[in-house]
């Protein structure tokens, strides 16, 4: 049991250590100075002080709050269109290629048009965190369903299943590997949205991950600023590990090998 | 055609797939009565149309030409692969067809235990599809076309990845089951013994394009069983009529 845990943390801990002796070596060079590039021990000094700071905790609350509307939204919104899309041949003509489309637009490219819808508000970061996130969730749900295997639908319909039932007893159950897909991707999205919106619109007197990183720049504390990507980097693995653990629970117990999605 | 009602009807249908100007003719004028509570054994090589024309039977695909009447009965289906729900567990799987064929829920789980019980896979009932034999996979998709509530059994080679001692016990449940719900049963094989074992009659199809070459009736009074001599006799009978059609193959 320890062995087996043993055998699956060290490469990503080796990962890790390789890319801290990298960026050591780079500071012992002497390529930049060390108040423009701090080395790993004064970072994580800076982490360590800020971890004691009320204000990273309330910057973390308010960064949470808004990936927790932002994603919950673009859940039910995604799976909505994807049901819908899916289930009609007249939705999937004029919306399918649509939604393939908002997923190439880059989500940091929407935020000027929504300044100007919003203002500097919670609503605009919330509107392009959806925007980038719900075209994934419902692809996930469209090719989710797109894939399920014809036989399994035959079979289903020799056994009775029509309409509500085929969806809900075999094509929703079918289709879940692809959609936690599609979630996981969608988390990526919402999580890069949110960080752009978070530089981009900053409201007063709130603050946030985003917020953290405009303030360490201004006063050149490259410490604390790479201390915060840091947080930035390990909230974002940490949920995207929580889709792939249910992922991969969901097609191990179908026979299906685990993937790194 | 004796007295008794005809369950289904295959009147000239003709089914070939692939786009027009390039087809390919899977059957050809077929045509077949089968009275209700027969149990029709239908046998030919590979490729000659066998599970088209169940799946025609079924509903699930369009004749070309030529029409099918059931008469409202409903069909259930055993197909050639098991096609288990993946995501469910033996009795989840089971517990579904049930389920739409309108079982209440009180009454599944002792249904369940029986039907495990018929194809001899007791105490699997919590595995997963994947964690089972093909055999054992087989089983289970029987058991679950066994689940419902059906008029007409069609079975594509249900028994075709079965030893030979799981296939005889099979063999006795599905005639039981047969004679106890007075089903109207397909049953598609290879296997020439296996049809004069199962069989009141013995369609014999061609192929290219599929056809029904020969239509034999075999009496031979039940129970019987793989062993019998009368079984050998008449599977030799069959084997000299797919022999006699190969040989006219040869010639034309
Ligand atoms: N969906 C399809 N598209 C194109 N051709 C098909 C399709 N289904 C069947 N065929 C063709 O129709 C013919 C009959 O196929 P079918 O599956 O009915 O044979 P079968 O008698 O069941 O064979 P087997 O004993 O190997 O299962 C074959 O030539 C096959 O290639
Ligand atoms: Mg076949």
């Amino acid at each position: 049991m320890l062995r087996a845990l043993g055998r699956r943390t060290w490469p990503p801990v080796l990962a890790i250590l390789i890319a801290l002796v990298i960026w050591q070596v780079t500071v012992w060079s002497g390529w930049k100075p060390s108040y423009v590039l701090p080395g790993p021990a004064a970072v994580f000094e800076a982490l360590g002080e800020q971890l004691a700071t009320e204000k990273f905790w309330i910057a973390i609350a308010t960064t949470m709050s808004r990936a927790l509307v932002g994603f919950g939204i673009s859940l039910a919104l995604g799976t909505a269109i994807g049901l819908a899309v899916s289930s009609s041949r007249v939705l999937r003509a004029a919306v399918g290629s649509l939604i393939t489309g908002l997923q190439t637009m880059p989500s940091i490219a929407w935020f000027p048009f929504a300044i100007l819808l919003f203002g500097i508000t919670e609503q605009a970061i919330t509107f392009v965190v959806v925007l980038g996130a719900a075209p994934s969730i419902a692809n996930g749900v469209i090719s989710g369903t797109d894939d399920v295997p014809p036989q399994l639908v035959r079979t289903a319909q020799v056994l009775g299943a029509r309409g509500a039932s085929l969806y809900r007893h075999v094509m929703v159950p079918a289709a879940l590997p692809a959609y936690l897909a599609g979630l996981k991707q969608g988390w990526a999205f919402a999580w890069r949205s949110l960080m752009a919106g978070e530089l981009l619109v900053i409201i007063a007197a709130r603050p946030s991950l985003g917020v953290q990183l405009q303030f360490f720049r201004e006063f050149a504390d490259t410490a604390g600023l790479i201390s915060t990507m840091i947080v930035i980097l390990v909230v974002g693995v940490l949920v995207d590990r929580v889709f792939s653990v249910m992922a991969n629970r969901v097609r191990a117990n179908r026979g299906l090998g685990v993937v790194r999605l | 055609m004796t007295s008794s009602e005809v369950a289904i009807r295959v009147d000239s249908v003709s089914k070939s797939f692939g786009r027009a100007g390039r087809e390919v003719a899977a059957l050809e004028k077929v045509s077949l009565d089968v009275a209700e509570g027969e149990l029709v054994c239908i046998l030919g090589q590979s490729g000659c149309g066998k599970s088209t024309l169940l799946n025609l039977v079924a509903g699930l695909e369009k004749p070309t030409s030529g029409s099918i009447d059931l008469g409202g009965r409903r069909v259930g289906m055993m197909f050639q692969d098991a096609n288990l729900f993946p995501w469910l567990t033996v009795r989840g799987n089971i517990d579904l067809a049930l389920r739409l064929s309108g079982v209440p829920r009180e009454a599944r789980a002792e249904r369940i235990d029986e039907l495990l019980d018929i194809v001899r896979l007791p105490g699997t009932g919590s595995r997963r599809p994947h964690e089972l034999s093909g055999g054992m996979r087989q089983r289970v998709a029987l058991a679950r076309s066994l689940a419902q509530d059906c008029q007409i059994l069609l079975m594509d080679e249900p028994f075709a990845s079965l030893d030979a001692i799981t296939r005889d016990a099979m063999h006795d449940q599905t005639e039981r089951i047969w004679a106890e719900r007075g089903l109207t049963i397909l049953f598609v094989t290879h296997n020439v013994r296996e049809s004069a074992r199962l069989g009141d009659r013995v369609i014999v199809m061609a192929p290219g394009p599929g056809r029904i070459s020969h239509d034999v009736r075999n009496s031979l009074p039940r129970p019987r069983r793989m062993e019998d001599v009368a079984v050998a006799t008449a599977a030799g009978a069959l084997h000299d009529a797919l022999q006699l059609r190969d040989d006219e193959a040869a010639r034309a």
